[in-house]
């Protein structure tokens, strides 16, 4: 089930939600929306599923429109961040729900809802706890419930509205890795909400990078990563170092235009020795460990400009950096942006 | 071993806090609640039974109970939708409507009992209506679960409402994508969460019915057998002196208003078992 999303528009009061929005998400994928908070990612999420209603703009699933249809007969499945499960009913009436209130027409028998249930329940490995009330789980397993809640009406897509961002670091980290394996069996058309980038890459096949509702760039991982389309979308995944100047000799671009260019802090070198000319002396003026990586914050000689390293362990040992002490740094990948193109 | 075991707790310690507690339900309920019955031992098992099972006194916890039953029923299911409406829609003049709602707390009970009666009498502005069509309000049992849903109604509203208002919208929304009406959104996933409030409202209402004379006995008519309340007949055999008979009445209200609210608190448990 694809999904097209086209010149989707949302005003809330004075506040633009979503601003000409158009978007295409192909069947059977895993797509991260991904921005910081207020960029309109939860209110195009609702769009689509139709719990809220835009002002202008279409929604078509597999080609067909179903901007007006209601969010009854979308055929969606919804979790919430804050798993929304009926708290009065157990882990089986909860994923049973979806099948019990449909007509009796087209309801499925007892024992066909009960085989159902305990097959998702094993799916989200939670298939001993089919007595318990929601309250007596931890914050992972309601959300494993949610989300067999929500693939129990067999919904053409899954919608995930930050499913994970309760959850505790470690638990997180679990859960969206199973989250990618159980996409990979089950191949159901996700989008799924977050403003974790390193989430993003690690679980989607695609991302969409969104701001002040726009779409800034749409593709895969590896493109919006070594790839981005714009200052913000670099800035937003993972840290970068400015350094401001001018251009010269560039293709396609004028002479003496200010420009900004982007270095992410892994891709920064440090050395004892001059390598060659794009190297500039700096001064190391704070070092902080981060378990496996090491941040080092350096002071650029002549105008005093604070740039970011991010070194292995290994590395950062190998070198022996001490405080105050006077090295070369080299950018290893640099990417320029002209200035107008402002974050 | 320990009996209590320590926890920091913000009012001051357990001892000074239960023994204040037994203190003032000992001289505020317990106390003249025991007089009551202590009275009432003073009469011999045969004058009890003469008093507290003659037919006019049976047919009076007939309709007295009957009665606060069948008001905090109605007030149960109209209550909760007084309580929908104001929490869930904007309208203009409902800060109004909200304090109207508590208007039958703050009304002195005659004045509600005259004026209902005066409103349903067979020339009030309501009754004219009623009683062309053959419904006779005052003067009737009719006219008792009336008053008593009157003055019921407040405790309804006020437990259900602050419940409402905590529902999480998301578990709505959470119903819709998975198909359910709004019939069986409500049915199903709102409404036992609002179940031990309406249950605790409809306690509330049922004992200030059983319990309530002043607004009554105007519309009442107070016939024999067939619209006296139970409080009436204890007036009545006070007023003729007849203390015992009067206590041993109430000592029968009593034990029957405990064991239905207890009746109701253990339904209550009941529908919050998914909270344990």
């Amino acid at each position: 089930m694809s999904i097209e999303i086209e010149n989707i528009s949302k005003q809330f009061g004075d506040f633009t939600a979503l601003d000409n929005v158009s978007l295409t998400i192909p069947t059977g994928e895993l797509v991260a929306l991904l921005g910081p908070s207020g960029c309109g990612k939860t209110t195009l999420l609702r769009i689509i599923a139709g719990l809220e209603a835009a002002d202008r703009g279409r929604i078509l699933f597999n080609g067909e429109n179903t901007t007006d249809r209601h969010v009854r007969e979308r055929k969606v499945g919804f979790v919430f961040q804050h798993y929304a499960l009926f708290k009065h009913m157990t882990v089986f009436d909860n994923v049973a729900f979806g099948l019990t209130v449909r007509p009796k027409s087209s309801r499925p028998s007892k024992g066909e809802i009960r085989d159902k249930v305990m097959n998702l329940l094993k799916l989200v490995q939670l298939d001993f706890q089919s007595d318990r009330y929601p309250s007596q789980l931890s914050g992972g397993q309601r959300q494993r419930i949610a989300l067999a809640r929500a693939l129990a009406v067999e919904p053409q897509v899954l919608l995930l509205d930050e499913p994970f961002g309760a959850l505790d670091a470690q638990v997180r980290a679990e859960l969206r890795r199973w989250l990618r394996r159980l996409h990979d069996e089950i191949h159901v058309t996700s989008v799924f909400v977050t403003h974790d980038q390193e989430e993003a890459l690690e679980v989607a096949d695609r991302i969409v990078v969104m701001n002040k509702g726009r779409v800034e760039q749409a593709g895969t991982p590896d493109l919006v990563y070594d790839h981005p389309a714009n200052p913000f979308v670099l800035n937003f995944l993972g840290n970068v170092n400015l350094f401001h100047g001018r251009t010269q000799h560039g293709v396609g671009v004028q002479d003496n235009r200010n420009a900004v260019s982007y270095v992410r802090s892994h891709d920064i070198e440090i050395d004892r020795s001059q390598q060659d000319s794009t190297s500039f002396r700096a001064e190391v003026k704070h070092v902080q460990k981060l378990g496996p990586s090491v941040r080092v914050t350096l002071v650029m000689d002549g105008n005093a400009e604070l740039i970011e390293a991010e070194l292995t362990r290994d590395a950062f040992q190998n070198l022996g950096l001490q405080h105050g002490e006077k090295v070369y740094v080299r950018p290893r990948q640099v990417r320029v942006f002209v200035e107008d193109y402002q974050i | 071993m320990k009996l209590f075991a320590k926890h920091n707790n913000v009012l001051p310690g357990f001892g000074p806090t239960m023994g204040y507690t037994l203190l003032y339900l000992s001289l505020v309920v317990l106390i003249p609640l025991s007089a009551l019955v202590f009275k009432t031992a003073g009469l011999s098992w045969s004058g009890f039974l003469e008093a507290v099972a003659a037919p006019r006194v049976l047919a009076s916890y007939r309709i007295t109970f009957g009665a606060a039953l069948a008001a905090a029923g109605i007030n149960a299911v109209f209550g909760v939708l007084v309580a929908w409406v104001l929490v869930r829609y904007p309208f203009p003049g409902k800060r109004l409507v909200d304090a109207l709602v508590d208007l039958p707390f703050a009304l002195p009970t005659a004045v509600a009992g005259i004026t209902l009666a005066t409103v349903y009498s067979a020339n009030g502005w309501v009754g004219r209506y009623l009683e062309p069509r053959g419904i006779k309000v005052a003067f009737t049992p009719l006219g008792i679960i009336i008053a008593m849903t009157f003055i019921g109604l407040p405790f309804v509203v006020r437990t259900v409402q602050p419940v409402i208002e905590e529902l999480d919208a998301e578990i709505e929304e959470a119903a819709a994508c998975l198909g359910a009406s709004r019939w069986q959104t409500f049915c199903r996933v709102l409404f036992p969460l609002l179940t031990p409030s309406v249950l605790t409202g409809f306690a509330l209402a049922f004992a200030r019915g059983v319990g309530e004379y002043g607004s009554i006995i105007f519309i009442a008519g107070n016939m024999p057998m067939v619209s006296e309340i139970t409080p009436l007949i204890i007036i009545t055999k006070l007023e003729q002196y007849d203390y015992q008979g009067a206590t041993a009445v109430a000592t029968v209200m009593l034990l029957a208003s405990f064991v239905l609210l207890l009746v109701i608190n253990l339904l209550q448990k009941w529908s919050r078992r998914y909270a344990e």
